[in-house]
């Protein structure tokens, strides 16, 4: 016997003391086992440690237990049900609230502008006020001195610095637990789950929209810091479900083509997987084509890519085609 | 058309799902039980023994994953993989803490005999039951890539060549992986036994 031979049994030892080979390849192991005697005897000692992994055969076998999920339902309630237009932000908070345990620790990390997650979450408390505000939810903190009359912008922009403020003299943990309250509330309005009544259209962050679509809003929002918040801990949050995704491609695409007006050079714009919208004048012909992917469309939208670097398909006029990516980007929602 | 940068990846079943728990659909949480509650009981029933503690040991791994989505990252490994070893180690702290517990309250004879329903049967000795012990708590501390290989070949029941597949490795790694361990396994029954595990810390 060559030594290769029995190199070559004992290379298959391992998993055939684990049960992983093919019954082809076992069988090649049989002749020689029987026959090498000091292979034989590495086979055994190895058998015999799987044996004793292994144990008796369980004299039960577990039984189908119907309650086999209740501690993980215990130690992580499901969210409310809401309608449709609310799913997207029920979805979104979940995710964030998914990932809050994550910031243990952490809560100092850097994530975007100058905050850190701390802030970050502070933020979310400030910009989830204003739909509460309009559906008759109380704030969580004293309000800020805004004159009448202020830009939205800058209304909501020094609302959001007074919270972080606010909150960055608490713990983190009550940032969150206000947070996750207000959230809540809002999820358990009349609005949240009657399409009829979030049919009524308000004006916040500057845009006359129904409230189911400001419903919209407040999950792009919270999903996108969200991901904020997982990239600086490392962490892939995974975009949202596709029903949702594209709930959020159709408002954008809508707010992109009031931004862009009735005279911009028309562009026919495209998502992966969705319909087909023209955007900008519809008196000239199409000058350029544009498709991108639901979710980098988001980011964009979202101002987490800038025009010239989200992944895209182009052609026709380039011109016509930055105006739009540089308007799409230049939303500044959030 | 032309194309300018790379688009995300399509995303891979585990992806998939991770997404949803994430997002916190339960129906999500109930398809990993269906497909992966049997693996995660074998494993730690052979482990513990205990048909009860195998299912408080699965009961805590599908919280774990439904409350912590994050502590998976399916960029790392299937979750069959994951779930398997976060089974197995839970089980392995499972039969270490009843031990100690064991010993605390002043039971002077073997703590595992004394474990209702955990003792060994009667094929099995004290003695075997240790070293099973011993094998086990070895099998979690294993380098992760030879751990992975071990948990898909012997309690997925996968041949090296499947498990070679499921993890992108070549045929011959996974091999080489499954010797690796199982030589520092059997090393560990050739070693006295840990001071440490015979307090049952």
């Amino acid at each position: 016997m060559t030594d290769d031979e029995h190199e070559a049994v004992r290379d298959l030892l391992a998993a055939w003391a684990f049960g992983a080979l093919d019954p082809a390849e076992e069988e090649t192991l049989a002749p020689h086992l029987a026959e090498c005697e000091s292979c034989a005897a590495q086979a055994a000692r190895l058998r015999e440690t799987v044996r004793l992994l292994d144990g008796p055969e369980p004299s039960a076998p577990a039984g189908r237990n119907n309650g086999a999920l209740s501690l993980a339902l215990r130690a992580r309630p499901t969210g409310p049900r809401v309608a449709a237009h609310a799913a997207p932000y029920a979805a979104a908070v979940a995710g964030l609230k998914a990932l809050l345990p994550e910031l243990e620790g952490r809560w100092t990390t850097p994530v975007v502008h100058d905050w850190d997650a701390h802030a970050t979450v502070a933020h979310l408390l400030a910009a989830d006020e204003h739909l509460a505000g309009e559906l008759g939810v109380d704030a969580r903190v004293p309000p800020s001195r805004i004159e009448e009359g202020t830009h939205w912008e800058d209304a909501w922009n020094r609302r959001s610095a007074d919270v972080i403020a606010h909150e960055h003299g608490r713990t983190p943990e009550e940032t969150v637990a206000d947070w996750a309250a207000q959230a809540d509330a809002l999820l358990a309005t009349a609005q949240a789950h009657d399409p009829e009544l979030a049919a009524r259209a308000v004006t916040l962050m500057g845009m006359r929209l129904p409230v189911a679509d400001h419903f919209l809003v407040r999950g792009f929002e919270t999903w996108i810091h969200t991901d904020d918040l997982g990239r600086a801990l490392g962490l892939a949050v995974p975009p949202p479900p596709p029903e949702h995704l594209e709930r959020l491609v159709r408002l954008a695409v809508r707010v992109l083509g009031l931004a862009l007006g009735p005279t911009a050079p028309p562009v026919l714009f495209s998502v992966t997987g969705d319909e087909e919208w023209v955007l900008g004048s519809a008196d000239e012909p199409v000058q350029a084509e544009l498709t991108l992917d639901p979710y980098d469309f988001c980011l964009l939208v979202g101002g987490r890519y800038a025009p010239e670097t989200v992944p895209r398909g182009q052609n026709g006029d380039a011109a016509a085609v930055r105006n739009v990516l540089e308007r799409a980007a230049s939303l500044s929602w959030l | 058309m032309e194309s300018t940068g790379v688009t995300s990846a399509p995303p891979p079943a585990d992806a998939e799902v991770h997404r949803r728990l994430v997002y916190g659909d339960e129906s999500a949480l109930a398809e990993v039980y269906t497909a992966y509650g049997g693996l995660v009981r074998r494993v730690a029933v052979r482990v513990t023994r205990s048909p009860v503690a195998a299912e408080d040991v699965a009961q805590e791994v599908f919280a774990h994953l439904w409350s912590r989505p994050y502590t998976f990252d399916a960029r790392r490994g299937s979750l069959r993989t994951w779930l398997s070893v976060l089974a197995h180690r839970r089980a392995v702290d499972w039969v270490r803490s009843e031990a100690r517990h064991r010993k605390d309250a002043g039971a002077d004879d073997s703590a595992l005999q004394a474990i209702p329903d955990a003792g060994p049967g009667p094929d099995e000795t004290v003695v075997d039951r240790e070293r099973s012990l011993l094998l086990h708590s070895a099998l979690a501390e294993l380098p992760q890539p030879q751990r992975e290989v071990v948990h898909l070949a012997y309690f997925a029941g996968r041949t090296y060549r499947q498990a070679a597949v499921e993890l992108g490795i070549p045929e011959g790694t996974a091999k080489t992986r499954l010797r690796s361990a199982l030589r520092s396994l059997a090393e560990t029954l050739a070693d006295p036994p840990d001071p440490a595990l015979e307090r049952g810390a």
